[in-house]
């Protein structure tokens, strides 16, 4: 009984230790200029889309539910994003070449209609991020469309 | 400040000289045509295309989906991002270099990804599809060395369609693969 109860006591002591471990915060306002918003046309609705289901992990502006600022799952958060913005990062679109700008709308595509975006696990417990249907639709059109404008482009 | 002046000037001295250096060399051995090495290189190239190891891996790599195989997949697109991050532009002109650089930071992604997917072979043609149109600027840009061939799949991806570059005239299809494997034309001959 003794030995359990000092088990529990460092457990505690640990997980109360690591709360004062906080990755840094993502978010920044500087670039904006390389924006995706600033070189392509992007419709409020799908600005709006994007932003609540995938910003979070694929730009410089994440906005933090507050369980992560609970650890371990802030850590969780952070592997993701890091991931994610190497992947994919709507805040530096514009710096990317026009192949690869066209490579990554495809793959944005892709990922919708094949549900692997955005993450399951992080739906999970974020329902907010999930999309209807309708909204799948609207930025499917969305990407078809700018692919279509963006290959007529020199 | 006047350093600086002067090292510019100096640096750019130093690089018009070296520019006009390497022109006279290749007039003279343009020239020169009874030299050995003047023949040897002339030969080489017609066989050998620079990018001969990112060819052959691509091609593994088309080989392997067209029999759904997406273990040998995943080693030939492994295969192919060493390939890339290999590649010697040191001899390549300005242009050329940065051309290859463009292509190369793409197709070495997709390259990545595939790797990465064992068991979902239809992320790895999704990748795949991407990744032949970066091939086939490749071999525009430099040369294949050998008779390729761009074929083209109607079907693919509810009859979007894609296209893949083979080197035999006989169509073996990545997309579909042993569902449909003679399913595509030919649609451009490369040299
Ligand atoms: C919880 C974080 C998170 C959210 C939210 C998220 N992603 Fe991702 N995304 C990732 C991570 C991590 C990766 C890289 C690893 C992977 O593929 O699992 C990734 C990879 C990608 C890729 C590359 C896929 C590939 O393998 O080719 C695309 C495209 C993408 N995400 C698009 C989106 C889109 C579009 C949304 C919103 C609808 C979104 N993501 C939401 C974390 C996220
Ligand atoms: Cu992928």
């Amino acid at each position: 009984m003794k030995r359990i109860k000092a088990v529990a006591l460092a457990f505690l002591i640990i997980i109360l230790a690591i709360q004062f471990l906080q990755p840094a915060r993502n978010k920044n306002g500087q670039a904006v200029s390389k924006d995706f918003s600033k070189v392509f046309t992007v419709p409020g609705n799908v600005q709006g889309i994007l932003k609540k289901s995938c910003f979070d992990c694929h730009s410089n502006q994440t906005e933090y539910p507050w369980y992560t600022y609970i650890q371990p799952v802030g850590w969780w958060m952070d592997s993701h994003i890091r991931k994610g913005k190497e992947e994919l990062n709507f805040s530096e679109f514009g710096s990317y070449s026009k192949r690869r700008q066209m490579s990554k709308l495809k793959s944005i595509g892709e990922s919708i209609e094949n549900e692997t975006m955005p993450l399951p696990s992080y739906t999970l417990i974020h329902k907010k991020a999930r999309l209807s249907n309708e909204e799948k639709d609207l930025i499917l059109n969305w990407v078809k469309n700018t692919r279509n404008s963006l290959s007529l482009k020199p | 400040m006047k350093n600086i002046i002067l090292s510019m000037a100096t640096s750019i001295l130093f690089l018009a000289a070296c520019n006009n250096e390497t022109k006279k060399t290749e007039a003279t051995s343009g020239a020169d045509s009874t030299s050995i090495t003047a023949v040897d290189t002339t030969l080489k190239s017609q066989k050998e295309s620079p990018i001969q190891n990112i060819l052959s891996a691509y091609l593994q790599l088309k080989n392997a989906l067209a029999k759904d195989n997406d273990k040998d997949a995943a080693s030939s697109g492994k295969a192919l991002e060493t390939a890339f991050a290999d590649f010697d532009k040191s001899a390549l002109p300005g242009d050329k270099a940065k051309l290859y650089d463009d292509i190369a930071a793409d197709a070495k992604e997709h390259a990545e990804h595939i790797g990465a997917n064992v068991g979902n072979i239809k992320h790895q043609r999704e990748h795949f599809e991407t990744l032949s149109q970066d091939v086939y600027d490749l071999v525009n840009a430099f040369g294949a060395g050998q008779k390729l061939y761009v074929d083209h799949c109607p079907m693919y991806n509810e009859n979007k369609g894609a296209n893949w570059i083979s080197e035999s005239k006989e169509i073996s299809n990545p997309y579909l693969g042993q569902s449909m494997p003679t399913c595509g034309t030919v649609r451009e001959e490369l040299n």
